[in-house]
């Protein structure tokens, strides 16, 4: 909203070659197709060196050699055509092929450490960091790798050639190639590494202020504050341009400079047919290098433009492969899963950080297969710690969790999830059908079982006056529905669950106290043998429990039950 | 959809027009560009021509004349590059503007329609999409056809049989642009639509992300967002596969123009007549490529035209121009007294969705200021359509509502909101420090204002517990605040706005007996010398007196009560 409000990037622990490596490692699978588009694009630079090179030694006339030279160079240039489509089509599928790959790794790698909360990672951010950044990344392959492959073919055949029309010729057309294509490109790399990143920072920045802006819009005409949003996202906005046209000067300058770089090199190929300062070269000879290098040196003039291009690249790259890399990777048992469903805590003492008091103390409690308990106590008590050391979103700093008598840690997070169904207080509504967000895109359940769940939850009549039914489209967070239906479409999507063990953290939020009461009722009837670990502040009465334990300093007081 | 795409065409037009006169800058500098071009092929025609006829004497100032313009035209290049870079900073500065202004007319009744991400999407995707529109397409498509037949008749007027050839086969892009072009069009749309869907889905799944890993759904939401990428390949293959076919037949209609009039030529440069007629003849060869250089920089920038009609598009689709204007001036904001502001409904209806029936129907009642008004009813009674319509967010369908003596139709939304704080059950935590989101009530508040309504919000209460007190980030959806905090931080929001009109909407829906009954407390506590207007299940908020309004499926079931 001010000046102050820019996030703070924190400074990359990666560094950009390692980074860069990271990203072609995820690019594996498609090597073959990145590596044929590499080929291709050899073969159509080759193809044309060629046919310029057979052209020039059979030309006999002088000047109807440079007439047909000129048309065999364009002729080449038009065998190129199809060659050249190809290589194209096939560069940039295999690119686009690559990036799907790189967009679904990061979201796996996301999920990894997902249970715990994105926290300070605003997902605005991330979304940029997918969208844009991953789309960066095209640029290191196609305007990057492989005209810098095609270069380094592209060289020697040059420099054959123009020696042919003599040293001193040969040899500054050479270097002037050798200029273009790696110095200038390595110059303006260098260069770009300052300030490459700014456009994307200040890409993401604007994302995270429209997203403020959108996400805000009640807050904003509640408060009269619609500027205030309006001028964060200006203000990010001229950030943004500010950092493109620095850029764009750039670019143009260094397109200028490799422009007259490669006109320096024809101008000296004509000098050298015309005697001035090098030796005179045969008409033949010295046409044949003339088409040669305009052709060479033009082909390059844009690799060093995409120079320019890398900071980006490799800042996108350090970016992605960042965030992937702060979501630790957590150690999956592969013990089979024990056929009790009996959880038991033994003396587990848990705190969310390092620092701050344990939440849990010492704690013990089982909750045998089949029966029901609450768990009450005030916010902060701990209950909802509890829930996610259950289902190893956390990891206990002392004791152990047995289910069925194997510690949770031997068992994958898998195996374990199947058998535990949560209704956290965040669970969220997707931006979806009714049915989309009961399903959660299993295909193994009918409609009979989803109106039996939506029964359950108390919601089914609403569902059924709905025209749509169960294909209503609910929007974001459910904003179609009131907030007390929402909360009870996200119950009958943990009831559906067949696991055996339920955990409700506040299943009755936002219900009416009538509803609350014929909802915990049902919950006396789920059965079929499945253990209901109830987490509330307060009991109603109605609930039949085998346990009650109330919360309090850490420890778990069993009350009457 | 018809009518769709000629809003859309007259959008682009309008864009066209409104970046005029910077696209005829980049225009002129372009052509200035092809007359360097002209005198570099003609200079270099010349050099050959004195080479290859052994006459050393016009050598060296063709060369130098060669260079000259070579020079001259990559500095017309950098400045054109410069320019047009600007023209398309200033283009997407004022496009960004419209299409703010258009999304806060609109207000919160678009977050019933669109997700917020698909907004924001509009917001940044599709005004950067146009960058190239306004960088490339327009000075391209403004210069093209003049710079080309000026190549042309340059040649014409230096080898009448080259010229006529030229002329041909220029002749023919224009159909081939046609072609190609609408093929562009279709596909670039469809590629948006991929594109957006991938980004609001990604969005939505990312907020969710917990709820998919811990309901074991991460495979298939992966598998699901690989065929999403996939898709999003596959259309933008479309749009290229189009983009390199038209280069392509470019190049074949120049290669053919080259054949020919080499072969026409070949007497000339065979016999070698004249040093003149050589160049001329050498002149016409050399200039084929910049004839066509013009189109190939047009077809090049197509795509960034089929990106501009797609967006006109979406924006057309997320916020329609505003149909009237108020007139703030024609009314005065309603009088506030000590105990704040009278408020009455008279008759007013809402429908969401015609298929569902109105959500809240005649619905009748008056209070005055000062007084509170608790709403009941079950979930789904229309308790938050009726909070949305007080609040201004949505107009009445029939009836009215006043403030004070205020029709609130009558008013602005910057006149209404002054009049009325909310909050709701959810405040929306910016990303910034906490200063910044309680500053957003009063952007002007002084430090001894903020501290007061931090300590009429308790929120001092938690501040020590922060590391850097009132200058603590939180982030998107509050993190490492909880529910209970936000709420006070909402409050604090309510206290430095002052409002006469409080709307609480489910304020402690989230909160557990003990924070509640202090939330509860605090709000009592704000809603002093205001009128109030509380919807909650809590058995806690019966600590508010008041009249009861009770909605049943929309409409009033009762209303009871004196005020307290």
């Amino acid at each position: 909203m001010s000046g102050s409000f820019l996030p703070k990037h924190s400074p990359s622990s990666t560094d950009a070659p390692k980074a860069l490596a990271r990203i072609l490692q995820v690019w594996k699978p498609q090597y073959g197709r990145l590596i044929t588009g590499i080929v291709i694009a050899e073969l159509a630079v080759c193809a044309g060196l060629t046919l310029m090179g057979q052209a020039g030694g059979r030309l006999t006339g002088a000047v109807i050699g440079v007439g047909a030279g000129y048309m065999l160079l364009r002729v080449a240039g038009a065998s190129q055509i199809v060659l050249r489509y190809f290589e194209r089509l096939y560069t940039h599928d295999a690119m686009f092929r690559a990036l799907a790959d790189l967009r679904v790794w990061f979201y796996r790698k996301l999920a990894r450490g997902a249970a715990a909360g994105l926290g300070f990672q605003r997902s605005g951010d991330l979304l940029s960091r997918l969208v844009s950044d991953v789309q960066t990344l095209d640029n290191l392959y196609l305007r990057i790798i492989v005209p810098m492959a095609a270069a380094i073919l592209t060289l020697p055949v040059v420099t054959f050639i123009c020696l042919k029309a003599g040293i001193g010729v040969g040899l500054t057309v050479a270097a002037l190639f050798v200029v273009l294509a790696f110095v200038f490109t390595f110059l303006g790399s260098k260069l770009s590494e300052r300030f490459g990143p700014d456009i994307l920072r200040a890409e993401a920045d604007l994302r995270v202020a429209s997203l403020d802006l959108a996400g805000g819009l009640r807050e904003a005409r509640a408060f009269g504050a619609e500027d205030v949003l309006a001028n964060a996202v200006t203000a990010r906005q001229e950030a943004l341009f500010e950092a493109q046209k620095r850029q764009a000067v750039r670019m143009a300058l260094m397109q200028g400079l490799a422009g007259l770089t490669a006109k320096a090199g024809v101008a000296a190929v004509l000098c050298a047919l015309a005697g001035i300062v090098f030796h005179q070269t045969p008409p033949i000879i010295g046409v044949t290098a003339l088409f040669v290098a305009i052709t060479a040196l033009d082909s390059v003039t844009g690799l060093s433009r995409a120079g320019l291009l890398t900071g980006q690249v490799t800042h996108a790259a350090e970016r992605i492969v960042d965030i992937a890399d702060r979501i630790p990777a957590v150690a999956q048992g592969t013990d089979p899963l024990p056929t009790s469903r009996e959880i038991r805590l033994e003396n587990v003492t848990f705190g969310w950080s390092e620092g701050r008091d344990p939440v849990l103390r010492n704690l013990s409690l089982t909750l045998r297969q089949g029966e029901r308990a609450a768990l009450i106590g005030p916010s902060g008590a701990g209950k909802s710690s509890i829930a996610a050391l259950i289902l190893k979103v956390a990891a206990p700093q002392q004791g152990r969790i047995l289910l069925g008598g194997t510690d949770i840690s031997h068992l994958s997070d898998d195996a374990l999830r199947s058998q535990v169904a949560w209704l956290s207080q965040s669970s969220h509504l997707f931006d979806d059908t009714i049915r989309g967000n009961l399903l959660l895109g299993r295909t193994d359940i009918t409609d009979a079982d989803l109106w039996d769940a939506l029964d359950k939850a108390r919601i089914a009549d609403v569902v059924r006056e709905l025209p749509e039914g169960l294909d209503t489209w609910i929007g974001e967070s459910g904003s179609k529905l009131s907030g007390g239906q929402g909360r009870r479409v996200a119950l009958a999507r943990v009831l559906l669950s067949k696991a055996p063990i339920l955990i409700l953290d506040e299943p009755a939020t936002g219900l009416d106290a009538d509803t609350e009461r014929a909802f915990l009722q049902t919950l006396n009837e789920v059965g079929d043998g499945r253990s209901v670990l109830l987490i509330a502040h307060r009991l109603t009465g109605v609930e039949r429990l085998d346990h009650v334990w109330c919360l309090d300093n850490g420890q778990a007081v069993s009350r009457s039950s | 959809m018809k009518a769709d795409k000629t809003i859309a065409k007259a959008w682009v037009k309008a864009q066209g027009r409104a970046s005029r006169s910077r696209t005829s800058v980049i225009t002129v500098v372009g052509l200035f560009s092809t007359f360097l071009g002209i005198l570099q092929g003609w200079a270099l025609a010349r050099t050959l021509a004195a080479i290859l006829l052994h006459d050393p004497d016009h050598v060296a100032p063709a060369i130098c004349v060669f260079l000259l313009a070579c020079a001259l035209r990559t500095g017309l290049g950098v400045l054109q590059e410069i320019f047009a870079s600007s023209a398309s900073v200033a283009a997407r500065r004022r496009l960004r503007h419209e299409i703010l202004e258009r999304i806060l007319a609109e207000g919160p009744a678009l977050l019933r329609r669109r997700h917020s991400s698909a907004i924001a999407a509009t917001i940044v995707d599709r005004v950067e999409a146009l960058e190239g529109y306004f960088a490339r397409w327009l000075p391209a498509s403004s210069l093209w056809l003049v710079s080309q037949w000026i190549v042309v008749a340059f040649v014409f007027w230096q080898n009448r049989q080259a010229g006529i050839i030229l002329a041909i086969c220029c002749a023919s892009l224009p159909f081939f642009q046609a072609v190609f072009g609408i093929a562009t069009a279709v596909a670039s749309r469809r590629q948006f639509l991929a594109m957006t869907r991938l980004q609001t889905r990604f969005l939505d799944r990312v907020k969710g992300i917990a709820t998919i890993v811990l309901s074991g759904g991460t495979e298939r939401e992966a598998q699901a967002l690989a065929t999403s990428a996939d898709d999003l390949r596959k259309r933008t293959m479309k749009v290229l596969r189009i983009a390199f076919i038209a280069s392509a037949t470019t190049d074949v209609a120049m290669v053919i123009a080259l054949v020919l009039i080499v072969v026409t030529q070949s007497h000339d440069l065979l016999s070698a007549t004249s040093e003149s007629m050589t160049a001329k003849a050498l002149f016409a060869v050399l200039m084929v490529p910049e004839a066509f250089a013009s189109f190939r920089a047009l077809s090049a920038a197509y795509q960034d035209r089929a990106h501009a009609t797609a967006s006109a598009e979406a924006m057309h689709d997320l916020a329609p121009m505003p149909a009237h204007e108020k007139n703030p001036s024609a009314h005065t904001l309603p009088t506030r007294t000590a105990k704040g502001v009278a408020l009455s409904a008279e008759h007013v209806s809402y429908t969401w969705d015609p298929t569902r029936g109105p959500a809240i129907q005649n619905i009748n009642f008056r209070l005055s200021a000062g007084e509170t008004l608790i709403l009941e009813g079950e979930s789904g009674a229309g308790k938050s359509t009726l909070i949305e319509m007080l609040l201004g967010f949505i107009n009445p369908e029939s009836g009215r509502v006043l403030l004070g003596e205020a029709d609130m139709n009558t008013l602005t939304p910057h006149q209404v909101s002054s009049c009325i704080s909310w909050i709701g059950q959810k405040p929306v935590i910016f990303a910034g420090t906490i200063r910044e989101n309680i500053l957003f009530a009063r952007p002007d508040a002084s430090e001894e204002q903020i501290l007061a309504a931090v300590k009429s919000a308790a929120v001092d209460g938690f501040l020590s517990t922060l590391p850097d007190g009132l200058d603590t980030r939180i982030g998107e959806g509050g993190f490492g605040l909880s529910g209970g905090q936000a709420q006070r931080i909402a409050i604090a929001r309510a206290y430095l706005k002052n409002a006469p009109l409080l709307l609480l909407d489910e304020p402690t829906a989230h909160l557990d007996p003990a924070t509640e009954a202090e939330i509860l407390s605090s709000l009592h506590a704000l809603s002093e010398g205001r009128t109030v207007i509380l919807c909650s299940h809590s058995a806690q908020a019966r600590q508010f007196h008041g009249r009861h309004l009770l909605l049943k499926q929309g409409q009033v079931a009762a209303f009871t009560g004196e005020a307290a």
